[in-house]
């Protein structure tokens, strides 16, 4: 692959030196803000709330520590793919709309090295943003509940992860196939959305990556969950899409 | 001389368009060789082609003997080029981006530092600090010809490279590319006729995606063996340009002031003729002279006009 480890660089540095730096960390950051912070008072809200009807009673157990990392989960896996998605339809789509693909491709970088170099750094910085996310989560809860659960929140944080890469490979790949950066980050969502009704369904939530989409959760509510075939699927996904996003690119007119 | 870009039976077609048509084209080594055609002839698809940005539907394109679409990489390697509207990553500095585009050719170390500060020095741009988000058209096609000279190229492949410059960038751009002759070998696609002139000394002129001629400058502007003349009388300017208009070796006559300029088929007949014209309708002859036939006159009458 001519030209990848320039073009690598080039890309860490981009990241470095543009909005592409906060974007995914800022929303990683801002989930594991306000993850602990509701656990903690979303029962004296509800509690507070239903106060005020004359004649209703309502018990709203205390918060619990795993709440809290429920919580960063139901909102990581929305926010956070979401944030994964629009920062990787930039990539291929971006560079085609702006011109630079152009100059680029035109020397000797082979479009197989554009599109791993693209689906590299912005896994590398998903999981930046995800370690991050995850650290101040674990030190807001540990301050406002207890250090219990911390090994189930890092499997389920892996997972959130893998989830993230997956709709990187997807955005990529679309983004190859579709010109405009909203249309690729439009198909992404929609794509989001099928997997997310998919995980409703018993055998794709066994034996798809749809199965990723609730995993965490219920690992942290203490299920058994079988994660051998979710993963795997995922893997053999990441690396169909971007297989599959650097032939359409090898065959693409610039 | 050996040709560095050859197309044989080129064609490309979108649909039913055919944006080239059996494309037959011939770039000789160290030549500038002026890639002229009206919009939409097919220009940007020719060079989309050979800079791998683009299959072709049929026939072959080689650079330097290497198939464009077999050894794209070998034939990228030995090129650098400009398309007409550069990308650039806005939050490098030039300096930067040089360095970047000399990397992606595998250049490094003081060998890349020096070549860059050429360039930059090249392109006016050494004292630039800022990125290239803040440049100015002119700016960011000086640029554009410095990053397509990173590698120092045997084959300079220019699209449009002064149709949007306002007339300084465009003479820097010229100036620059006149100065590259004799060390390079230089392609590149215009609609401006002038340009050409300025600085080239070949020229193929594509249209409807087919070639109608390719020859050196010389030979293009004396094709067909019209050339042009300037003429004044003393009096009755128009009615003489008509009288002129009516005579067979005569052709495009107008008036400019007290001037008249006419195309004439046969420049020994013209000027055994004009001379007995102007006894026959009563007035003096102020000056008879010969001109040059400008490329204009030429790609005119090739393409009727639509440049």
């Amino acid at each position: 692959m001519h030209g990848f480890l320039v073009f690598l660089k080039k890309e860490f540095r981009e990241i470095l030196r543009t909005w592409r730096l906060w974007v995914l960390p800022a929303i990683m950051i801002v989930v594991a803000i306000i993850s602990p912070v509701f656990a903690k008072i979303t029962p004296a809200l509800l509690e507070s709330v239903a106060g005020e009807t004359p004649g209703y009673v309502f018990e709203v157990p205390d918060p619990v520590t795993v709440d809290s990392y429920l919580q960063f989960w139901a909102n990581a896996i929305q926010m956070g793919i979401l944030g994964v998605i629009i920062v990787a339809a930039g990539g291929i789509a971006g560079e085609r709309k702006n011109g630079t693909a152009i100059l680029v491709l035109t020397k000797p970088v082979s479009r197989g090295a554009f599109v791993v170099a693209k689906a590299i750094s912005n896994s590398v910085l998903f999981l930046a943003a995800t370690i991050i996310g995850a650290a101040v989560c674990v030190g807001l809860t540990i301050v406002m509940f207890d250090s219990s659960g911390i090994a189930d929140f890092a499997v389920s944080t892996a997972l959130l992860y893998l989830l993230g890469v997956v709709f990187i490979s997807i955005t990529l790949l679309l983004g190859v196939a579709i010109k405009s950066q909203a249309g690729a980050a439009g198909a992404s969502l929609g794509a989001f959305l099928a997997v997310s009704l998919l995980s409703i369904w018993g055998p794709a939530r066994d034996y798809t990556v749809a199965g990723l989409m609730v995993a965490g959760d219920r690992i942290l509510r203490g299920d058994e969950v079988a994660l051998l075939w979710p993963v795997l699927t995922s893997v053999v996904l990441i690396v169909l899409c971007v297989g599959g996003a650097v032939l359409l690119f090898r065959r693409k007119e610039l | 001389m050996p040709n560095v870009v050859e197309l044989r039976g080129l064609t490309k077609t979108f649909g039913d368009f055919r944006a080239l048509d059996g494309v037959d084209l011939d770039v000789p080594e160290g030549s500038v060789f002026g890639f002229l055609g009206p919009n939409g002839a097919g220009k940007t698809t020719t060079l989309r082609i050979l800079t791998g940005l683009a299959n072709q539907t049929s026939g072959t394109a080689t650079i330097f003997g290497h198939d464009v679409q077999a050894d794209g990489s070998l034939a990228r390697a030995e090129l650098g080029f400009l398309p007409d509207v550069p990308g650039y990553y806005s939050w490098m500095t030039a300096r930067e981006f040089l360095l970047f585009t000399g990397q992606l050719f595998g250049l490094s170390g003081s060998a890349l530092d020096e070549r860059v500060a050429s360039l930059l020095e090249m392109s006016g741009l050494t004292d630039v600090k800022t990125k290239v988000g803040g440049y100015s058209r002119g700016m960011k096609q000086r640029l554009g010809i410095a990053q397509a000279l990173v590698n120092a190229p045997r084959l300079l492949m220019l699209d449009e490279p002064t149709s949007a410059l306002d007339p300084m960038g465009r003479k820097d751009v010229l100036e620059m590319i006149a100065a590259l002759k004799g060390k390079t070998t230089v392609f590149f696609s215009t609609h401006i006729l002038n340009d050409v002139e300025r600085v080239c000394d070949y020229v193929a002129v594509l249209d409807r995606g087919r070639i109608i001629k390719q020859a050196p400058i010389d030979e293009f502007k004396n094709q067909g063996g019209a050339c042009r003349i300037m003429l004044e009388v003393t009096s009755d300017t128009e009615a003489f340009v008509e009288m002129l208009a009516g005579e067979a070796w005569a052709s495009e006559c107008h008036a400019e002031g007290a001037l008249i300029h006419c195309v004439v088929s046969d420049l020994q007949v013209a000027r055994e003729r004009v001379p007995a014209l102007v006894a026959q309708r009563g007035i003096g002859l102020v000056r008879l002279a010969d001109e040059e036939r400008t490329l204009e006159d030429v790609f005119v009458g090739m393409v009727g006009g639509d440049v």
